[in-house]
């Protein structure tokens, strides 16, 4: 994903000379030949977060297109004040791009995961958040960002997963569904996407079809389009490779109570707490409760549920 | 006019803000208006405005000075004065830059404008823009490590056009900045920096002009203006109370006959 969007940025700087990407001292080897082409074009600036939002702002402000990529607590949390006061009260077109999702870095440490960025981003009027499934969707939110004229926040894992959409053109920011189904919805948005569809594979191979629904765009969220999207729905699931109390789930669950909704609502991510269990992601996922084989489970005792009733 | 004449007219302004709107940081913009005077209407540039040179009040408190200088420079009009920190108003104690022209950042929460000063600085530099971005920033605001994240950048990046200037008045919002923190010696500091730095009483007029003007050799400019808190009021002057306290009726009275 981290390629398929940064290449998409790199690629418009042959057609447009305002773009500018920042790095913290991150992204080992990403702009090592857009350096070489686009010399003034490129900063590092270092190890020092504060600096890196406010300058990236002033940037902004002289009319470039500026890409500030870095680990997302380096992007967001450390800097959080810069993000709020200098790029989003000042509604600058700046696009923050944060690798690591969830916890893409298990057993790195807790200081390295973002299972919280989006319960954040939600704290911040004017940001776009946009938490991609694939690289499909990772090139057509850079393809957004391109044309945003407010600040856009990317959440982003890191690179190699593979493609889910089988289209490459979509309007990203809407919900898509991505198999079609009945009775119960699965909701999801990132990295979780990989378990989400190995989920699916058994699923289907039980002959039990949920619809699912990948939402990139997390902020602003398209309720309108996704209530549609979900209005024979009889359960809806959402799982997320995020703290459960404060990510697509919270939101779903006032997205559920507005809409006086009749399906029933199921959340699924990673409780809110601090991890201090040193296992990869996949094991963490496991431990957590979001892995494939759980969102099987989950949705088979609900189907079994509806079949009953029927 | 001339300066001194221009940062009176300021400082009355200032006071006429601070009494009508019963609010704070009298102190933090007086301290500050011989600076802007000089920036305001003999060093920068503002024809044509698309080209103009930039402004940056990082210590954002002392807006009511900003506001001033910029009505009598004709750059606002003065009638958004009277909204000055009022209910249903036009323009609020910390800077937000969609309230008014010339409000070239939003601030309030110290160590952002200077590096957003940074980042405009490179940006004009890399579209070689013959543009100047000046910034002017508190002792207090010194204790940020934003600061000095980005007094480590700008010379390696080369920005001349860059101008810092440190309201020195050594006055706090609760007490003296050096016996806070051991942020003296500052100019040493800066020069330890790369930075090309220069020394001056900051209310002599001439002394700020030439500062402004000399040449930076290549090297971001920091100017260190020493300054008084409060500075042409005489019961306000140095005093750490001048921070927090309102304007009443009589000592506006008593402002003014020191500012005639």
């Amino acid at each position: 994903m981290r390629n398929a969007f940064m290449n998409t940025v790199m690629d418009a700087c042959q057609t447009r000379d305002d773009i500018f990407i920042v790095t913290g001292d991150a992204g080992l080897g990403v702009f090592d030949e857009f350096k070489d082409t686009y010399p003034d074009k490129f900063l590092n600036l270092g190890v020092a977060e504060q600096n890196m939002i406010g300058f990236s702002a002033g940037l902004s402000l002289t009319g470039f297109k500026v890409y500030v990529y870095n680990i997302i607590p380096f992007v967001l949390y450390r800097c959080y004040e810069q993000v709020r006061n200098d790029i989003c009260y000042q509604k600058l077109p700046v696009t923050l791009v944060g690798i690591g999702s969830g916890i893409t870095y298990a057993p790195g440490g807790m200081t390295h995961y973002s299972v919280e960025d989006i319960g954040i981003a939600q704290t911040l009027p004017n940001l776009t958040v946009i938490s991609p499934i694939d690289p499909v969707e990772a090139k057509l939110a850079a393809q957004y960002s391109l044309e945003a004229n407010e600040p856009v926040y990317i959440r982003l894992a890191k690179r190699g997963e593979p493609a889910i959409h089988d289209r490459d053109k979509f309007d990203i920011t809407l919900p898509q569904v991505v198999k079609e189904g009945a009775d119960v919805a699965i909701l999801f948005h990132g990295s979780i996407s990989v378990e989400v569809m190995k989920a699916y594979e058994e699923l289907i191979r039980g002959e039990i079809y949920p619809l699912l629904v990948s939402i990139p765009m997390l902020q602003p969220l398209q309720k309108e389009s996704l209530l549609d999207i979900l209005k024979k729905m009889k359960h809806v699931i959402c799982v997320e490779e995020h703290f459960e109390n404060c990510g697509l789930g919270n939101i779903m669950r006032k997205v559920s109570l507005e809409s006086h909704s009749t399906w029933k609502l199921k959340t699924m991510g990673i409780p809110y707490q601090f991890i201090h269990e040193i296992k990869n992601t996949e094991s963490m996922r496991e431990h957590f409760g979001i892995s494939s084989s759980d969102i099987v489970r989950t949705v088979k005792d609900i189907a079994g549920g509806v079949n009953e009733r029927r | 006019m001339d300066l001194i004449d221009i940062s009176k007219s300021i400082r009355r302004t200032i006071i006429e803000l601070a009494h009508n709107s019963k609010g704070p940081h009298v102190g933090s913009s007086l301290s500050c208006v011989d600076i802007l005077a000089t920036l305001y209407f003999n060093v920068m540039n503002f024809e044509p405005w698309e080209k103009r040179d930039i402004f940056i009040l990082s210590k954002a408190h002392a807006a009511m000075a900003l506001y001033s200088t910029l009505a009598a420079r004709g750059i606002i009009d003065k009638s958004l004065l009277d909204g000055y920190y009022q209910n249903n108003g036009t323009l609020p104690a910390h800077l937000d830059r969609f309230s008014a022209k010339g409000i070239e950042t939003s601030g309030g929460a110290l160590g952002h404008g200077f590096n957003i000063g940074l980042g405009m600085s490179y940006g004009f530099k890399n579209n070689k823009e013959d543009r100047k971005v000046y910034a002017l920033i508190g002792d207090g605001e010194s204790q940020e490590g934003s600061i000095w994240e980005g007094a480590l950048f700008a010379p390696k990046l080369g920005l001349s056009n860059f101008t810092a200037i440190t309201d020195y008045n050594n006055l706090q919002g609760y007490g003296r900045a050096r016996d806070i923190c051991s942020f003296e010696p500052l100019r040493s500091k800066w020069q330890a920096f790369g930075w090309h730095t220069i020394e001056i009483d900051g209310h002599d007029h001439k002394a700020i002009n030439d500062a402004l003007n000399e040449d930076p050799m290549g090297k971001p400019k920091m100017i260190i203006a020493c300054t008084t808190k409060g500075k042409g009021v005489s019961f306000m002057e140095d005093q750490m109370v001048w921070h927090y306290y309102i304007v009443t009726d009589e000592l506006k009275k008593k402002a003014f006959e020191e500012l005639r």
